[in-house]
C-alpha cells in the first residue's frame, strides 16, 4: 500500500488548487460519472437496494471518482494524486478485521457480510458532548453495556472549571478525556476494553499528546481520525496517522457522504460515499470507517426522513462490503433526542438496516447534540437488541424493505422531538431509563415486534 | 414602473428570466436579461422582480431537498452574471448597495460545509457575500470587515473548543470600539441560541435556511 511518507510528500508536491476551483470540480466530476455509470434511483421506493448491479456500477464509479480527482490537502492546497493501481493495491492490501483491546477485553471488529448471521460489532456510545461532572459516571455506564466492543470519547467545554480555549488547554482536556475514559471502563470492571480518542480539535498536538501507556491512549486504543467532506485530509490528522501507524493504535474515519453538499444528491452522494473511506484507509490507514449517506437536513434535524437517503445509503454499504475490505459501521443518529419515542423508532430502522447491508453499530446520538442531550445508554442497548434479532430472524434485503416501510409510515408528518437531557430520562446511578422512558421503551418494543420483527424479545 | 403597470409581454419575459435562472441556464439567462434591457424594461425593476423570485424559489428547492449546495453555487453565479448586465443599465446614482457579509470558520476550525451553505444561500438571496474560509483568526475577519465597509460578520463552528473564538470575535469588536459597526450572526453544530445571547452575538441561525432569514431581519433585507 502507499506508505503514509508519500502521500505526506505528495501533499506538499501535488498540484497547486485553491478550494472553489477543487469543490466545483468535484461536484462537475461526479455528475459526470453519475451519468456515465447510470446511478439512479429505482421508480419503486426502496430503503434497502437490491440491485446487484448498480452496486457494481457505483463501485467502478467511485473507483474512477478518486483516480480523477486523488484527496485534497486542505492545509497545503495541493492534490494529492492517485493512480488507479494504488487505489486497487490499497482496497486489495486492507485487513478485514482489526484487534482492540487488552486482555480479557480483547476484541476483534470485522467486516461483516451483507445479509450476514454474525452479531455485529458495537460501539455504544459518546461522540457527543457531556459535561465535566458527569464524565466518569457516563463512561462507566456505556462501558458496563455487555457487548460493547469499544468505547469512544466526547468532547466537553470546560476542564477544572476553566473554558477550554486554545492549544494547550486543549491538549491538557485531550489527555483528561482519555483519563476519564480509562477509569470509567476500569469502574465498570473491564479495564482493558479498547477506547478511542475523540479529537475535541484536529491540531496535531492534540492528536498526539494523549498518546501514554500508562494513562493515556495505549496501543491497544484507537484514534478518530476523519477525512473531511469533498475528500479533504489536513496534515495535522496525517502527522497523527504516521505517528499511530508506528504506535500501533486503529483509527476510523467519519466517512460517509452528506447529500446537499458539493457531491450534490442521493445519486452523487453514493459516489462520494464509496470513495471516502478508500481515500481515508489511503491518507489515514483509516480500516473502520461510520459509512453511508446522510442528508444535511437530516444532520440539521428538519426532515426525519428524506426520499431515497436510505436506499443510497445502503448502495454503499453494499459495494464497500462485496468489493473492498472496508469494515463498515453505522451510525445511528436519529433526529430526535432520548427520552422519546421517536427516537427508538428512529433507532429501530436504523438498526434493522444496518446487518442487513453488513454495519456494525456506533455511538447512537442525537442530530443536534448539546452537552448532556445526546444520548444514553438505553439507544445503544435498543439498536443492539433490534440488530440482534434481524439477525436471528434471517432477514433479507427484501424483508427489510417491508418492515422498513412499515416503520417509516409512522413518521409520515411528524417533526424531530427535542428529547431530554440525561439526566433526566436515564438513572446513571443504577444504570437503568427512568420510568417514563422506560415505558416509552416497552410500548415500542412490543409495537415493533407486532410490526413483524418477532424475535425481538418483550 | 411596478410590476402590475407592465405589458403581459414584458412579464411573460422578466417569468422567462427567473425560469431560465431557476434551471440554472446560464446561456438562457444572459440572452433573456439581455433582452430585458434592449425591450426598455426597468432593470431595477427585473431584477427585484426576477432575480429576487428566482432566488426565493432556488431557496425553496434547496428546503425541499431538490436542489444542493452544487445548484446553490450556479444560481448564484448566473444571478451575478445577469444582475451585472441588468445593472450595466441603471444610473450609478440609482443604484441599490448590495449589503456585505464577511463569513468564515473560525480558528482552529476547518470544517466548512455548513459555512459553504450559509454563504451560498445568502449569496444567492442578494447579498455580497465575502468568504474567508476555514480557520480564520478573529483578526482577519475584522481587517477584511473594516475593508469592505461590510454589514455583518458570520461566524462558523463545528467544534465545541472552537466555539470560544466566535466570542474571542466579538470581544475583539467591543475593545476595538467595533462593536456597533457589524452585525455579528453565529452558528455551527454545538452552537445554540442560548450561546449566541450568552457571547452577545446578534444573531444564530440554527442552519442554513435559518441563518438566511436572521441576517435578512438582522440587515433590514426584504
Amino acid at each position: 500500500m502507499i506508505t503514509l511518507l508519500e502521500i505526506a510528500e505528495r501533499t506538499q508536491t501535488g498540484e497547486k488548487i485553491e478550494d472553489m476551483k477543487w469543490d466545483k470540480l468535484f461536484y462537475e466530476t461526479i455528475s459526470r460519472l453519475v451519468k456515465k455509470y447510470d446511478i439512479a434511483h429505482p421508480s419503486e421506493h426502496r430503503f434497502i437496494n437490491t440491485d446487484d448491479d448498480m452496486v457494481g456500477r457505483a463501485y467502478e464509479a467511485a473507483i474512477e471518482f478518486l483516480e480523477t480527482m486523488g484527496i485534497y490537502c486542505l492545509t497545503t492546497k495541493r492534490r494529492v494524486a492517485l493512480t488507479r493501481e494504488e487505489i486497487l493495491t490499497a482496497i486489495r492490501e486492507a485487513p478485514t478485521e482489526i484487534l482492540m483491546g487488552t486482555d480479557r477485553d480483547r476484541r476483534v471488529w470485522k467486516q461483516r457480510k451483507i445479509e450476514g448471521r454474525e452479531q455485529l460489532n458495537v460501539c455504544p456510545g459518546h461522540h457527543t458532548p457531556f459535561s465535566e461532572d458527569l464524565a466518569g459516571l457516563v463512561v462507566s455506564n456505556f462501558a458496563q453495556i455487555p457487548r460493547t466492543d469499544f468505547i469512544e470519547g466526547f468532547n466537553f467545554t470546560h476542564i477544572d472549571g476553566r473554558e477550554i480555549v486554545g492549544a494547550p488547554m486543549e491538549v491538557y482536556a485531550s489527555r483528561r478525556q482519555i483519563n476519564w475514559m480509562r477509569e470509567g471502563v476500569r469502574k465498570a470492571g473491564r479495564p482493558g476494553l479498547a477506547v478511542v480518542y475523540y479529537p475535541i480539535n484536529t491540531r496535531a498536538e492534540d492528536l498526539i499528546g494523549i498518546m501514554d501507556p500508562d494513562y493515556g491512549l495505549r496501543r491497544t486504543d484507537g484514534i478518530l481520525l476523519s477525512l473531511l467532506p469533498d475528500l479533504k485530509m489536513e496534515q495535522d490528522m496525517l502527522s497523527a496517522a504516521i505517528v499511530y501507524e508506528e504506535y500501533g493504535s486503529f483509527k476510523l474515519s467519519g466517512s460517509f457522504a452528506i447529500i446537499g453538499g458539493f457531491c450534490g444528491g442521493v445519486e452523487g452522494a453514493i459516489i462520494e460515499g464509496i470513495a471516502k473511506p478508500i481515500a481515508a484507509m489511503i491518507a489515514y490507514r483509516d480500516y473502520i470507517n461510520y459509512t453511508g449517506v446522510e442528508h444535511v437536513h437530516m444532520l440539521n434535524g428538519r426532515q426525519i426522513l428524506v426520499p431515497h437517503v436510505n436506499w443510497a445509503r445502503s448502495i454503499v454499504n453494499q459495494a464497500l462490503n462485496r468489493f473492498t475490505h472496508t469494515i463498515c459501521m453505522r451510525w445511528v443518529i436519529p433526529t430526535s433526542g432520548p427520552g422519546t419515542d421517536l427516537c427508538l423508532w428512529e433507532g429501530a430502522m436504523q438498526s434493522i438496516e444496518a446487518p442487513i447491508n453488513g454495519m456494525n453499530l456506533y455511538a447512537p446520538r442525537h442530530c443536534r447534540t448539546t452537552i448532556n442531550h445526546g444520548q444514553t445508554p438505553l439507544e445503544a442497548e435498543w439498536m443492539i437488541e433490534v440488530s440482534d434479532a434481524v439477525i436471528e430472524q434471517g432477514f433479507d434485503r427484501q424483508a427489510g424493505n417491508e418492515l422498513l416501510g412499515r416503520i417509516a409510515a409512522l413518521f409520515e408528518n411528524k417533526k424531530p422531538a427535542e428529547g431530554y437531557d440525561i439526566g433526566e430520562c436515564y438513572d446513571l446511578v443504577h444504570h437503568q431509563p427512568k420510568d417514563t422512558y422506560r415505558e416509552i421503551y416497552s410500548r415500542v418494543k412490543a409495537e415493533l415486534r407486532e410490526m413483524g420483527l418477532v424475535k425481538l424479545v418483550v | 414602473m411596478e410590476i402590475e403597470q407592465m405589458t403581459k409581454e414584458e412579464r411573460s419575459l422578466l417569468d422567462s428570466l427567473k425560469e431560465a435562472i431557476v434551471a440554472l441556464d446560464e446561456e438562457l439567462a444572459t440572452a433573456v436579461a439581455e433582452k430585458v434591457v434592449t425591450t426598455g424594461i426597468d432593470p431595477k425593476l427585473a431584477i427585484r422582480y426576477a432575480v429576487a423570485n428566482a432566488a426565493i424559489v432556488v431557496g425553496e428547492r434547496f428546503d425541499e431537498g431538490e436542489y444542493y449546495l452544487p445548484q446553490l453555487v450556479i444560481s448564484g453565479d448566473v444571478m451575478d452574471v445577469v444582475t451585472k448586465i441588468l445593472e450595466k443599465n441603471i444610473p450609478k446614482t440609482e443604484m441599490e448597495t448590495k449589503k456585505i457579509i464577511v463569513i468564515g470558520t473560525v480558528q482552529a476550525d476547518v470544517h466548512s460545509i455548513g459555512k459553504n451553505l450559509v454563504a451560498t444561500m445568502l449569496k444567492s438571496v442578494g447579498f455580497n457575500v465575502v468568504d474567508l474560509g476555514v480557520d480564520v483568526p478573529s483578526a482577519t475577519f475584522i481587517d477584511k470587515a473594516k475593508d469592505l465597509n461590510a454589514d455583518m460578520i458570520a461566524l462558523s463552528s463545528l467544534l465545541t473548543t472552537t466555539m470560544p473564538y466566535q466570542r474571542e470575535v466579538i470581544d475583539d469588536l467591543v475593545s476595538m470600539g467595533l462593536r456597533d459597526r457589524f452585525k455579528v450572526m453565529i452558528g455551527g453544530g454545538p452552537v445554540t441560541k442560548a450561546y449566541a445571547d450568552k457571547i452577545g452575538a446578534d444573531g444564530f441561525g440554527r442552519d442554513a435556511i435559518e441563518g438566511v432569514e436572521v441576517a435578512k431581519r438582522l440587515l433590514m433585507v426584504q
